[in-house]
C-alpha cells in the first residue's frame, strides 16, 4: 500500500474552489438566464439537475466495473478504494435521480411515482449498490469484502446494460430529451443553461470521487495504526 | 540451538520465499522463507494465533498468499494450483466431512473429484486399514469423534497424496485414537511421504518430524532439527514465545 | 515425487456435487420442505389477498402470472442461501476448495442441484396455484413449460451465485434476497409478462423476443458466474 500520494490532496481544494463557482455559475445560468419553459413551468428546472445526475450515475457504474475488474485481477487495495469511491458516489448521485424524478413526475405524470421501465431500473441500481456496501460490511475481513463487493460490481453494471436494453422493448413514458436527429425548438439559452451544469456536474463527480477514495484510504491508515498500536 | 536451515536445497518439495499473509490490512503472517525436503517432516510450533493455521493453509493452496513466492515440487503454486492440488492431503481439527453421508459415500465423493481411477476398493481397503470397515454403511454423523477422526483420516489418503498437511490431527482425540493415529503417522513417513505438522504437544510433535520451527506473532522465531531432547526443547520453546503454551 | 493424479474433468465435477447435494437433499429433505411450505403459505396468503371475485372479475391471465412467480421466487430463494450453507457445518467447503476441479464447476453443480430442487418445487405449486384460483392450465401445459423452464434457468442462475455470495459473509435469505431481487428484475418482468401471454392463449411467436432475451441472459450470467465464482469461492 502507498503513503498518501500529495498530489490527490493538492488536487482537492482547487476542484473544491472550482466545483463551488462552477456552481454558482450554473445556478445563475439555470435560474437568471434560462426562460422558463412554456408547457412545463418552474419545474422544468429540475431537468438541469436529474439528468446530469443520470449521467453521473452511468459514470460511476463504469468506473466501478473498471475498479471491480481490476482488483480481482491484481489485488491491489487501491483499485477496491476506487470501487468503494465510485460505489458511493454511484449511490449519491442514484439517489438524486430518484428524488428529483417524482417531483418533476409529479406535475408532468399526475403520479409521484410509477413503474415506468427507466425508473425502475434506477431504483434497482440504487439496491444494488447499497448491497454491495452492506455485503462489505457483512465480511470478516477486508479482503474478503473487497472480492465480494467485486463480483457484485461486475454483476451490477453488466444487470445495468441489460436492464437499459429492456427498456427500449417497453417503450417506457418517461420523456427523451435532446433526441439525436431531432428539430430544436428549444431557447438556446437552455442549452447553454444544460451544458454548463453538466460541466459542473462533472467537477463535481471527480470531487466526491476524489473525496471518497481519499475517504477509503485514511480509513485504512487509521485502522492500521490501531493495529500497530494493539500489538 | 538455532542451527540455520538445513534444508537440502535441490530436493525440496515445499519452498517459499518471503510467503505472507495480509487479510485486508491485518497481517497474520510475516514474510516467511521455508523449505523442506522430499520425504521430511516438520513440525510447527507456536502459542495460539501465532500464524500455524494460515501457514499450514496457505501452503496446501487453500488460501491465497498476500505476497512471496511458494513451488512444490519445483513448480509456481500459483499457476499450477489446480494441478498440484491433486497431490495434497489435508487434516485439521474441523473434518471436512459430511455427516449425513456415509464413511464409504464421503470416501467415494471426495475420490471421485480427486479423480482416483478406482475410488472403490481404494476406500474399501482404506477403511479396512482403519478399522472402520464395519461402519462403511453408516453416517459419519453417528461416529465417535475418534472414528470420525479416522474417517478424515481416509479422505485425506484417498487419492494417494505425496504431500499431507496436518494441522492440530491430535485435538479432541482421546489416548487411543491418538495413538492409532500416532502409528499411521509414523508410517506415512516410512513411506516417504512429505509432512507437515502442527501441534501443541512438543515431545509428539518432536518424536514425528525431522525439523521443526516456531511461529510466534505471525513471524518464525527459530527453526531447527528434531533429533533434541524433549525438556531441552521444552525449556527453548518456553523462553522463545514468552512462557504461553 | 510422481505426478499427481488429475482432478476430476468439469462436466464430472458438476455431476458429483450436484450428485452428492442431490444425495443429502434426498436424506434431509433440508431446503425441499422449507420451499414447500413456504409455498403452500404464500398461496393461502395471496387467496386471502385476492378472493375469488376479483379473480373472476380481472381474469386469471392478469393474476397467475404474478403470483406464480412470486412464489417461485420466494421460496427458490431457500434453496439458493442453503445451496452454501450446507457446506459450513464441518468445514466441507474447505474439502470443495482444496480438490483439484475448476470452481466454476463446483458452482455448476451447485446450480444443476438447485435446479432440481425448482423443478420439484414447480411441478407442486404450478397446479396448486391453478387450483386455487380455479384455471385450467391443461390447454397451456405445454407453452408454459417452456416459459417457466427458461425463466427457472435464469433466476437459478443468479440465485446461486447470490446465495453463496450471501453465504460467504454469514447471512441466509434476506441478504441473498437484496442481492437477488433487484438483479433479477429484467428476468422477472420477463417471466410475468410471458407467462401472461401464454395463460392468454397468446402464439409462442408473440413472445420470442421475450424468451431469447432470457435465454440470453442465463447464458450471459451463467458465463460471469462461473469465470467469477473462484472469486467467490476463494477464502
Amino acid at each position: 500500500m502507498s503513503s498518501t500520494p500529495n498530489w490527490l490532496e493538492r488536487s482537492l481544494y482547487p476542484l473544491l474552489v472550482l466545483t463551488t463557482a462552477g456552481m454558482v455559475g450554473a445556478l445563475w445560468l439555470i435560474f437568471l438566464h434560462a426562460p422558463e419553459e412554456k408547457v412545463m413551468g418552474a419545474v422544468q428546472k429540475l431537468f438541469y439537475f436529474h439528468v446530469p445526475a443520470a449521467i453521473m450515475t452511468y459514470a460511476a457504474v463504469a468506473v466501478l466495473l473498471i475498479g471491480s475488474i481490476a482488483y480481482l485481477w491484481t489485488r491491489d487495495v487501491r483499485w477496491d478504494n476506487l470501487s468503494i469511491a465510485a460505489t458511493e458516489c454511484g449511490l449519491f448521485f442514484c439517489g438524486m435521480v430518484l428524488i428529483t424524478g417524482p417531483i418533476w413526475g409529479r406535475p408532468a405524470w399526475g403520479v409521484w411515482w410509477t413503474w415506468e421501465a427507466r425508473l425502475t431500473t434506477t431504483l434497482v441500481l440504487w439496491i444494488l449498490l447499497a448491497a454491495a456496501i452492506l455485503v462489505r460490511s457483512y465480511a470478516d475481513n477486508r479482503e474478503l469484502g473487497a472480492r465480494l463487493a467485486s463480483v457484485l460490481g461486475i454483476l451490477a453494471a453488466i444487470d445495468i446494460y441489460i436492464i437499459r436494453k429492456a427498456v427500449e422493448w417497453f417503450r417506457g413514458m418517461h420523456p427523451t430529451v435532446f433526441k439525436p436527429g431531432a428539430e430544436r425548438d428549444v431557447d438556446p439559452a437552455i442549452g447553454q443553461a444544460f451544458g454548463a451544469t453538466s460541466l459542473v456536474f462533472i467537477l463535481l463527480f471527480l470531487l466526491l470521487l476524489a473525496v471518497t477514495y481519499r475517504e477509503a484510504q485514511l480509513r485504512d491508515r487509521a485502522e492500521r495504526l490501531t493495529q500497530a498500536l494493539g500489538r | 540451538m538455532s542451527q540455520g536451515s538445513p534444508a537440502p536445497a535441490a530436493t525440496a518439495v515445499i519452498r517459499a520465499r518471503g510467503l505472507e499473509k495480509q487479510y485486508g490490512l491485518l497481517r497474520a503472517l510475516e514474510p516467511l522463507d521455508l523449505a523442506v525436503g522430499d520425504g521430511e517432516s516438520l513440525a510447527i510450533f507456536g502459542p495460539n494465533g501465532a500464524g500455524k493455521t494460515t501457514l499450514m493453509r496457505m501452503l496446501s493452496l487453500a488460501l491465497r498468499p498476500s505476497g512471496g513466492t511458494l513451488e512444490l515440487s519445483g513448480q509456481d503454486a500459483r499457476r499450477q494450483a489446480r494441478r498440484l492440488r491433486g497431490a495434497i492431503g489435508v487434516i485439521s481439527h474441523r473434518l471436512h466431512l459430511y455427516a449425513r453421508l456415509t464413511a464409504l459415500e464421503n470416501l467415494l465423493f471426495f475420490g471421485r473429484m480427486y479423480g482416483v481411477r478406482d475410488p472403490e476398493p481404494r476406500a474399501e481397503s482404506l477403511l479396512a486399514e482403519l478399522g472402520l470397515a464395519h461402519r462403511a454403511e453408516d453416517p459419519m454423523g453417528s461416529f465417535s469423534r475418534g472414528m470420525q477422526q479416522r474417517l478424515a483420516l481416509a479422505r485425506c489418503l484417498i487419492h494417494d497424496p505425496r504431500l499431507v498437511f496436518l494441522d492440530e490431527p491430535f485435538t479432541g482425540l482421546d489416548p487411543v485414537a491418538a495413538d492409532l493415529l500416532r502409528g499411521i503417522l509414523e508410517r506415512l513417513r516410512e513411506e516417504r511421504r512429505t509432512l507437515v505438522i502442527t501441534t501443541h504437544n512438543l515431545p509428539l510433535g518432536l518424536e514425528l518430524s525431522d525439523r521443526w520451527m516456531i511461529l510466534g506473532g505471525g513471524r518464525k522465531l527459530d527453526e531447527g532439527t528434531s533429533d533434541v531432547a524433549p525438556d531441552a526443547f521444552e525449556a527453548h520453546y518456553r523462553s522463545m514465545v514468552g512462557g504461553r503454551p | 515425487m510422481k505426478a499427481p493424479a488429475n482432478g476430476a474433468g468439469f462436466v464430472t465435477t458438476a455431476r458429483l456435487v450436484a450428485a452428492k447435494d442431490l444425495r443429502l437433499e434426498w436424506r434431509t429433505l433440508d431446503s425441499l420442505a422449507g420451499m414447500l411450505l413456504f409455498a403452500l403459505i404464500v398461496l393461502v396468503v395471496y387467496s386471502f389477498a385476492f378472493d375469488g371475485a376479483m379473480n373472476r372479475e380481472l381474469g386469471a391471465r392478469f393474476l397467475i402470472p404474478g403470483i406464480l412467480w412470486t412464489v417461485v421466487t420466494f421460496s427458490g430463494l431457500i434453496s439458493f442461501s442453503r445451496a452454501f450453507q450446507n457446506e459450513t457445518a464441518d468445514d466441507t467447503l474447505t474439502a470443495l476448495r482444496l480438490a483439484p476441479v475448476d470452481r466454476g464447476a463446483i458452482y455448476t453443480g451447485k446450480l444443476l442441484a438447485v435446479l432440481v430442487k425448482l423443478a420439484a418445487l414447480e411441478t407442486v405449486t404450478v397446479p396448486l396455484t391453478a387450483l386455487f384460483f380455479s384455471f385450467d392450465l391443461a390447454p397451456h401445459a405445454g407453452p408454459l413449460v417452456l416459459v417457466l423452464v427458461l425463466h427457472t434457468v435464469g433466476l437459478a442462475v443468479l440465485g446461486t451465485l447470490t446465495g453463496a455470495i450471501a453465504a460467504r459473509v454469514g447471512r441466509g435469505e434476506a441478504l441473498t434476497a437484496i442481492l437477488l431481487l433487484p438483479a433479477a428484475a429484467p428476468l422477472l418482468i420477463s417471466a410475468v409478462e410471458t407467462t401472461g401471454a401464454v395463460l392468454g392463449g397468446e402464439p409462442l411467436a408473440s413472445i420470442r423476443a421475450w424468451l431469447l432475451g432470457s435465454l440470453g441472459f442465463a447464458m450471459l450470467f451463467f458465463c460471469v458466474a462461473v469465470l467469477t465464482f473462484d472469486y467467490v469461492l476463494e477464502e
